[in-house]
């Protein structure tokens, strides 16, 4: 998977999972997970959508540090290699 | 200026009071507990109302009376919470609680509990004694417990200096992340969580006892992401400081692919097993919470 096929993927995700009315069009790579409504907790519900929808096995722990769009991009292909 | 005063005043009311009950048989500090909620369920009017409106509402009963009862004798239980949490210590010790509390456990929770790196999700109620439920459970492995912090840190300190035992952690909850929460369940140790209170934005719509109200999910969350099994529990009050620990099986919810439903299918669970055990013992539940709002 490229990193503009996760990254759709990932904006489709976070619209059903961010607390905030964000315009979805215009996250990118440098976009903060703070930044697009996720907060200590509903970074939960965003974990448990890639969780499913990437199926792949990760410490939630490890997910919850992940500060940008970008970093959670490489976090996932890491996950999937 | 006044604020310092203020703190300083409560601080030594505290202090005096935690003082009071280290050099008082649990009797006579029992008694007092009991004699001051009376007197603030007197005096409370509004705590009274909510306590009353909330037994009625819950269907415990439909007679005002007895209703009036319940919360009386509820607030009662919620002062006898802080007594025994302290003198407990004394009675029930790391070598004599599995004689002295009836406890009624699973073999599979024992072991779950007693496994080295498990993380576990304990999840009560405010019914019984939570504290000394969560001090029992740490004789078989470190707990971290969620805590409202009180305004004034020197009283935070001094409550700090009193906590039950040294393997169970207070965690403040206005500094409450994810992160601290996963950690406490990656280090195999056992996360403490009372789920009957009114949840604000992080919650669902969900009934408690047939009326709906906002459901706190993290629990539920906290499950579904890192798979740690979750143990329902209670301490129960038999006698002047005798309970009854009842704890579940290991409760595991398998992730479906669509959130919202297994949310509610593991909440609803948890939800049913405090209602039973609020119908079991409602004068020992904190009805005075304003649950439904």
């Amino acid at each position: 998977m490229t990193d503009q096929e996760i990254l759709e993927k990932l904006r489709e995700i976070m619209k059903t999972s961010s607390q905030e009315e964000v315009d979805w069009d215009v996250v990118v790579p440098d976009s903060t997970i703070d930044g697009l409504g996720f907060d200590s907790l509903s970074i939960l519900d965003l974990t448990y959508d890639i969780q499913q929808e990437f199926q792949v096995e990760f410490e939630a722990e490890e997910m919850v540090k992940v500060a940008t769009v970008k970093d959670m991009i490489e976090f996932l292909k890491a996950k999937s290699a | 200026m006044l604020r310092q005063l203020r703190y300083s005043l409560e601080y030594h009311f505290v202090l005096r009071a935690l003082t009071w009950l280290e050099n008082h048989s649990f009797e006579e500090c029992s008694e007092r507990a009991r004699r001051l909620a009376r007197t603030w369920f007197a005096i409370d009017r509004k705590r009274r109302r909510i306590s009353i409106g909330n037994v009625l509402k819950a269907g415990i009963t439909s007679d005002e009376k007895r209703a009036e009862e319940i919360a009386r004798e509820a607030l009662e239980n919620f002062a006898l919470v802080a007594v025994e949490s302290i003198k407990s210590r004394d009675i029930i010790t790391k070598e004599n609680w599995l004689t002295e509390v009836d406890v009624d456990m699973p073999d599979e929770s024992m072991q779950l509990l007693k496994k080295e790196g498990q993380g576990v999700l304990l999840l009560s109620a405010h019914i019984g004694n939570w504290e000394v439920a969560a001090r029992l459970l740490s004789f078989l492995k470190p707990v971290t417990g969620i805590t409202r912090d009180a305004k004034n840190p020197r009283v935070n300190e001094l409550m700090q200096r009193f906590k039950p035992s040294e393997n169970f952690t207070l965690t403040p909850k206005h500094s409450v992340d994810s992160t601290r929460l996963l950690s406490v369940l990656k280090k195999g140790e056992v996360l403490a969580l009372l789920i009957d209170q009114y949840a604000m934005s992080y919650g669902v719509r969900l009934p408690f006892f047939g009326h709906v109200t906002s459901v706190h999910k993290s629990p539920a969350m906290l499950h579904l992401v890192t798979r740690t099994p979750i143990v329902y529990g209670l301490c129960l009050r038999t006698a002047p400081m005798k309970f009854r620990v009842e704890v579940s099986e290991p409760l595991v919810f398998p992730a479906t692919g669509n959130r919202a439903n297994d949310i509610e299918k593991i909440l609803l669970d948890l939800t049913a097993r405090t209602e039973d055990a609020i119908r079991r013992y409602p004068e020992q539940y904190l009805w005075a919470h304003n649950r439904w709002r």
